[in-house]
């Protein structure tokens, strides 16, 4: 489970909802009202509605709560828990195939630098197996994983 | 299109209709006999179509005092009420309204009508969002753009206000919509909640229940919203567990029940707060550990292990960790820990010492209960309604210091007989929501309890009260003060009395103005004789009770802190 800035685990939940921007606007609204944690917030669409993929820093029984009272909303489907992603961009001159492929992440090398993506505690023993061997790294997310739909 | 739709229900045969008639339509089908409105430009189609069906429109004075009174309907029947009013000033002056169903749970369909659509967007005379502006404080909204789904959108909102946690639903409809030709009905059931399930923490509650040494029951609204009255009241009495209510849950368990012991809180009785601290498990159903009755939550029922019952699961673990938290609606999950009892030998002896050591403890507040009864002020006057009016009494307070003296002092033995603004504490709220009490119940006597300050708030609705023949009594308990906020700015400001006196009108000429009876009392007049004069008159009756100035409500824990903080009386 990744970590947040506050040290609290982040809890990422999936909502899906339909209404558009009415029901969006209720959604941010009950984050704001409820004063929920929110670390991050990814909002995509495709023929089925809307889905928001938001990330919580609290803990899993505070966010289980805060689920219940998103799926709650009429204009909600369904609402759950989801995946997240963490990308690292590293530039590094070992090789880093072997190390991606035993950590189980996704890695390409474009124009010098390494994008490795996946669970964010894989890439955290992606990026510890690479070890000294790291010239610079830039870490993305951790962020919802794209799903069909795309994000905007 | 085109064809004769037949309310079978009815029998009434409706034409093809436009929006307004459609949601007229709605409302019949939704069995709704009330509506509490104020009509206005963008509403005027749906005024229109009004008068065509057989459907009761109190025109209040104030779009305010029509959201209370739909609530006030509501609270009294467990159905939905229904607001209606224009759009702007119209809709924005039923915020307030919204909010206190919102948080009191009250099931509430607000109409409003909103300016042409193609004005939308534009600001337009009269146009506000007022879907965007209510959504931290209603269940659910439609703005509705399409008229064919004007029809479907009333029964849904419905549906919704009613279902699970009930709520406010506002429906704001074009006017334009209003005036359009509208299809077929369409109208598809939503999904309903499921009826709560056998769950392991029942089970678990129930054996917790039977094993508790220091048991206590906390009944909240959801019991009188679920009308769960009985099976709280069977499973005390299975039990033998101490029952204390929230201030809304009050009524939901008879008051002189030998297993009542009063309502906790900030103002709740010091006895009643002692039990909670002491208590080994709370059986907490229908309620959301509201901050005036926890205080400081970390510190609140520091030996209890707790159950929790609400129908809304987000509510499970908000403030107070349970040990075990379901789910349900306060009725089936009693229904179904009752069954689980059946099975076990009766724990009422477990907990009899328990029960003594209680009553021991509520022996110095009856005798000062006792002492204070001949003195001039709110007990007597609580007393003489009750005793004058009878057990069928439906009492309606506002909010400040003579809603909790209301509370304290008043025995309330009939279901769901006292109806108050709680989460929210609206000052004004009680003489528009009288209405829809008395709307509801023309039979039973209702009686309005409220400050000098709270009931200038919506004075004005003396003449729908009027209008319409209300036999609404009022009793205003006169200090010459914003009773409450003066309170607390002699305890925690030094007796810096800012903005708080305040002065009204002579409730006597008033009345008559209104073409109603009123009555001064002051203290050495004959309380009794004054309400028993009150309840002989026609109609609507203020007496105005002259009382102390600086009359404290007692006990008090101040706000965030903890039953060890408690002030018990003057001085203390």
């Amino acid at each position: 489970m990744p970590e947040s800035a506050t040290g609290v685990a982040l809890n990422t939940i999936e909502v899906r909802f339909t209404g558009g921007m009415l029901a969006l606007n209720r959604l941010l609204m009950t984050l704001q009202n409820k004063r929920m944690p929110v670390a991050g917030f990814t909002l995509g669409g495709d023929s089925d509605g809307m889905r928001a993929t938001i990330l919580l820093d609290c803990p899993p029984e505070p966010a289980l709560r805060y689920t219940a009272l998103i799926s709650a909303l009429e204009d909600v489907s369904e609402a759950g828990p989801a995946k997240t992603i963490e990308v690292a961009l590293v530039e590094t001159s070992q090789d880093w195939r072997e190390p991606a492929e035993r950590s189980g992440v996704e890695a390409h090398e474009d124009g010098g630098t390494v994008l490795a993506s996946g669970e964010p505690e894989k890439v955290e023993a992606f990026l510890a197996a690479l070890g000294g061997g790291v010239e610079d790294v830039v870490r993305l997310g951790p962020v919802a994983r794209p799903d069909a739909g795309g994000g905007v | 299109m085109g064809q004769t739709v037949e309310n079978t229900a009815l029998n009434i045969e409706y034409k093809p209709r436009t929006g307004s008639e459609a949601m007229c339509e709605a409302l019949l089908d939704e069995g709704v006999e009330y509506l509490f409105g104020y009509p206005g430009g963008a509403i005027m189609p749906f005024y229109h179509a009004l008068p065509d069906y057989p459907l009761k429109h109190i025109l209040t004075r104030h779009e305010q005092a029509a959201a209370h009174a739909a609530d006030g309907y509501a609270r009294a029947t467990g159905g939905v009420g229904v607001c209606v009013a224009t759009s702007g000033p119209g809709a924005t002056n039923l915020v307030t309204g919204l909010a206190t169903a919102q948080m009191d749970s009250v099931p509430l369909v607000a109409i409003t009508g909103q300016v042409g659509r193609p004005a939308m967007g534009k600001d337009s005379f009269q146009e506000t969002n007022v879907m965007g502006m209510t959504l931290p404080f209603t269940k659910h909204s439609f703005l509705v753009e399409d008229p064919d789904e004007l029809y479907p959108a009333m029964r849904r909102a419905f549906e919704i206000a009613r279902s699970g946690r009930p709520g406010p639903v506002l429906v704001d409809v074009p006017k334009d919509v209003q005036l359009a030709a509208t299809g077929d009905n369409g109208y598809r059931r939503l999904r309903e909640a499921p009826p709560p399930v056998e769950s392991p923490g029942l089970e678990r509650a129930a054996m917790l229940l039977r094993n508790a040494k220091r048991p206590l029951i906390l009944a909240g609204h959801g019991v009188t919203l679920g009308s769960a009255e009985k099976e709280l009241r069977l499973l005390a009495e299975r039990t033998g567990i101490p029952v204390v209510t929230t201030l809304l849950g009050i009524s939901a368990f008879p008051d002189d029940h030998p297993l009542y012991l009063g309502w906790p809180g900030m103002h709740g009785q010091a006895s009643v707060n002692r039990a909670i601290d002491r208590s080994d498990l709370l059986f907490a159903v229908g309620m959301r550990f509201d901050d005036r009755i926890t205080g400081a939550a970390h510190k609140f029922a520091p030996r209890a292990k707790i159950i929790h019952i609400d129908v809304d699961p987000s509510e499970l673990g908000k403030v107070i960790k349970p040990t075990v938290g379901i789910a349900a609606d306060a009725k089936a999950a009693m229904r179904s820990i009752l069954g689980h009892l059946d099975n076990a030998p009766d724990s009422g002896e477990g907990c009899k010492q328990w029960r003594e050591e209680l009553a021991t403890s509520q022996e110095p507040e009856r005798r000062r209960k006792e002492s204070a009864r001949g003195e001039y002020g709110p007990i007597q006057v609580m007393e003489a309604i009750k005793s004058v009016a009878g057990p069928d009494l439906r009492l309606v307070t506002d909010v400040g210091q003579h809603q909790m003296w209301a509370a304290q002092f008043f025995e309330f033995t009939k279901a769901n007989s006292h109806i108050t603004s709680g989460g929210l504490g609206t000052m004004g709220f009680a003489l528009p929501a009288a209405m829809g009490v008395a709307f509801a119940y023309p039979e039973d006597p209702v009686w309005v309890i409220a400050g000098d300050g709270g009931i200038q708030m919506n004075i004005q609705e003396l003449a729908t009260i009027r209008d319409f023949g209300l036999n609404i009594k009022v009793a205003v308990l006169n200090n010459g003060y914003l009773g409450m906020v003066r309170q607390w700015q002699q305890f925690f400001h030094n007796r810096r009395y800012s903005e708080t006196p305040i002065t009204g009108p002579d409730y006597e000429q008033l009345s008559a103005s209104y073409g109603l009876a009123g009555r001064t009392v002051r203290d050495g007049d004959d309380v009794e004789a004054a309400v028993r004069w009150a309840e002989e008159q026609e109609g609507c009756t203020i007496l105005d009770f002259h009382i102390d100035p600086e009359a404290n409500v007692y006990p008090m824990i101040p706000s965030g802190m903890s039953v060890n903080e408690m002030i018990e009386e003057d001085g203390a």
